[in-house]
């Protein structure tokens, strides 16, 4: 998440050096570290040509594989820019015990190896557990080993990031509008509708695209509860080990090449409104 | 984006990478050729660390001079291609044909490894069925997966070695004949059996061990797997039971002497004899006391009573020709696997 808003000065005229040292160091450093290993992929992914890479992308299971990461994510992104929003919102206008736990717990699910998210999530809601069996028999939803279990570790892993790009705008907001819409007698529905939400609405679309471009790269969770059968529950990062392994590297890339470009353009995308959001 | 995927992958074989350069690097300067490297798949982990201090202590006593093993267990495909970029292991012993093969074509194996002095095959298994305690669901043979109601395990034979034997198997007994309901030699009806299982299937582990990993973590009515996977988790106090099915093929897992690595370490003697020491009756009797059958006639009857004889036992060579004729037959983009799935999946 680029921090928005900060802008470094001109460089001094007098010693141009260092800050040229200190640029050259950084894209030195982003081109070996992210420019290059992508350019081999999208080369990789290329060497057939447009052609070869669509014909790798369109068979039925690396086009289901794509076609189901991109809906759970969507999904995802979705259930978190409205949790994600009312998460930040208890968090910033509501005193309760139990607060700064809570506040610390938010960015948990970053630190914790996405595997062992996967595993959790496993036991918790298994065939085997009391309550996925519970979910299974009584309602006939299979929860693991299906999409549902996708989404749900895609909301796991993402939690943080509408809450922490919400965040910082809602305490930075004015409340004089609010108060005023209030003066004239809204109820607190309407002035979060009317008032607060539109001024958040550039923080919350950012951080549910960034949580859509972080989620349709995961696999460590994934590749745990979703059952990984090809053509119903294998995502795209899955596929892509598969092909990986079975040695077709083109089909590999072909795939890849596409979460990457989806990926770059929802960076984009976020960066773009947060330049909007910055001007305002 | 899959960065993340294949950084972790780049990760991993950067630092084996890494680890073996210093190895090796030391090893040159202090004195040439005491250090094997071995590079194996992950099953037969356990076994070598029985063998290996075996063989280094009967060498030092002949030889007057100390050999130091490093050892690498990793899923076969992945070994594979680990020794092809770098990994620089004397021995390879992995559990598919394909997976030397593709050393070999590599130009790192340059001796006819297929006719080795003494022997290429060190150990065999077959497929078979983990079921649960008191085998509840009745489940005696292939055609009992099939049932509906039956909840199956099988690796993704795109990632797993394990994965494409059961589907080999599962066919392969369909056409013999050994399924019951699917007349021998009807490839139709053997393909809509596969079809019929694969719609039990309700997850495909990357590997043969996560696949058992999943069954033991309690998913799953039956796992198609090894049948030393079976073996192995019972003796470390798994409850499942085996199921030998009537009809199932005979995995079998080679070692080769990788030339290129043996002539750079100059580890020739050491690897030949330790590869030699593998086909003893004495090591042949510590493989099949971790789940893996013998190859020697005399331990396979010793041996008998643990492993009991399959009724119609097949080879990939009798019923699919080789190994280069059954991947693109079952597992390319139009081959029999993948159709079957698709079927199954689009219904």
């Amino acid at each position: 998440m680029s921090p928005p808003g900060y802008r470094a000065g001109p460089a001094s005229a007098a010693v141009p050096w260092g800050a040229w040292g200190l640029r050259a160091a950084a894209v030195l450093y982003l081109g070996a570290l992210v420019l290059v290993p992508l350019a081999v992929i999208v080369q990789d992914g290329l060497r057939q040509g447009l052609a070869g890479l669509w014909r790798a992308i369109s068979l039925p299971i690396a086009w289901h594989a794509l076609r189901l990461t991109f809906w759970t994510a969507a999904l995802m992104a979705g259930i978190n820019a409205v949790m994600g929003t009312l998460t930040s919102y208890v968090l910033v206008r509501y005193q309760f015990p139990g607060k700064r736990l809570l506040e610390a717990l938010v960015d948990l699910p970053l630190a914790v190896p996405t595997l062992v998210t996967g595993v959790m999530l496993v036991v918790l809601y298994g065939p085997q557990s009391p309550l996925g069996g519970w979910l299974e028999s009584s309602f006939g939803w299979r929860v693991i080993f299906a999409p549902p279990g996708i989404v749900l570790a895609l909301l796991f892993v993402t939690f943080p990031f509408v809450v922490r790009t919400v965040q910082p705008v809602l305490e930075d907001l004015d409340r004089e509008q609010e108060d005023a819409a209030a003066t004239l007698g809204a109820g607190a529905w309407t002035i979060f509708r009317r008032v607060t939400l539109p001024a958040l609405s550039l923080s919350i679309l950012s951080g549910a695209l960034l949580s859509f471009s972080r989620a349709i790269g995961e696999f460590g969770a994934i590749v745990i509860v979703a059952g990984n059968i090809p053509l119903y529950s294998q995502t795209a990062a899955v596929y892509v080990l598969g092909e990986v392994e079975s040695e077709n590297r083109l089909g590999a890339s072909a795939v890849s090449i596409v979460m990457l470009a989806t990926s770059l353009a929802l960076i984009w995308l976020v960066d773009a409104l947060h330049r909007r959001l910055v001007r305002r | 984006m899959d960065t993340h995927l294949r950084a972790r992958l780049q990760a991993a074989c950067g630092l084996l990478a890494l680890a073996l350069s210093s190895a090796c690097g030391g090893a040159a300067e202090e004195e040439v050729g005491s250090r094997l490297i071995l590079g194996a798949y992950t099953t037969p982990r356990e076994a070598y660390s029985e063998l290996i201090p075996i063989f280094q202590s009967r060498w030092e006593s002949q030889r007057g001079q100390p050999v130091t093993f490093e050892e690498s267990y990793l899923g076969s495909g992945a070994q594979s291609r680990a020794i092809i970029e770098g990994f620089e292991a004397d021995v390879a012993a992995l559990s598919l044909e394909v997976d030397i093969e593709r050393i070999a074509e590599a130009g790192l194996i340059t001796h006819d490894w297929r006719s080795a002095p003494s022997g290429w095959l060190v150990s065999t298994s077959i497929v078979a069925f983990a079921v649960r305690p008191g085998n509840p669901l009745g489940i005696r043979d292939w055609a009992d997966l099939a049932r509906p109601g039956v909840e199956v395990l099988t690796p993704n034979p795109r990632t797993s070695g394990g994965a494409m034997w059961n589907i080999l198997g599962l066919y392969g007994a369909a056409v013999r004949g050994g399924v019951q309901g699917v007349p021998a030699g009807d490839q139709e009806a053997a393909t809509e059996f596969l079809q019929a299982v694969l719609r039990n299937v309700s997850v495909m582990d990357k590997s043969a061990r996560d696949s058992m990993t999943t069954f033991e973590n309690g998913v799953g009515d039956v796992a198609i797997t090894y049948e030393n996977e079976v073996l192995v988790g019972q003796q470390a106090g798994q409850g499942y039971e085996l199921v030998i099915p009537g009809s199932t093929i005979l995995i079998e897992n080679p070692v080769v002497l990788v030339d290129e690595y043996v002539d750079q370490h100059r580890m020739r003697p050491a690897a030949e004899a330790f590869v030699a020491f593998l086909f003893t009756p004495e090591a042949q009797e510590i493989f099949a006391r971790h789940g893996l059958r013998s190859q020697n006639p005399a331990v396979a009857a010793s041996t008998a009573a643990f492993y009991p004889p399959v009724r119609d036992l097949f080879t990939i060579e009798e019923q699919f020709g080789s190994w280069d004729t059954a991947t693109p037959r079952f597992f390319s983009e139009q081959g029999i696997f993948t159709l079957a799935i698709s079927q199954v999946q689009g219904e």
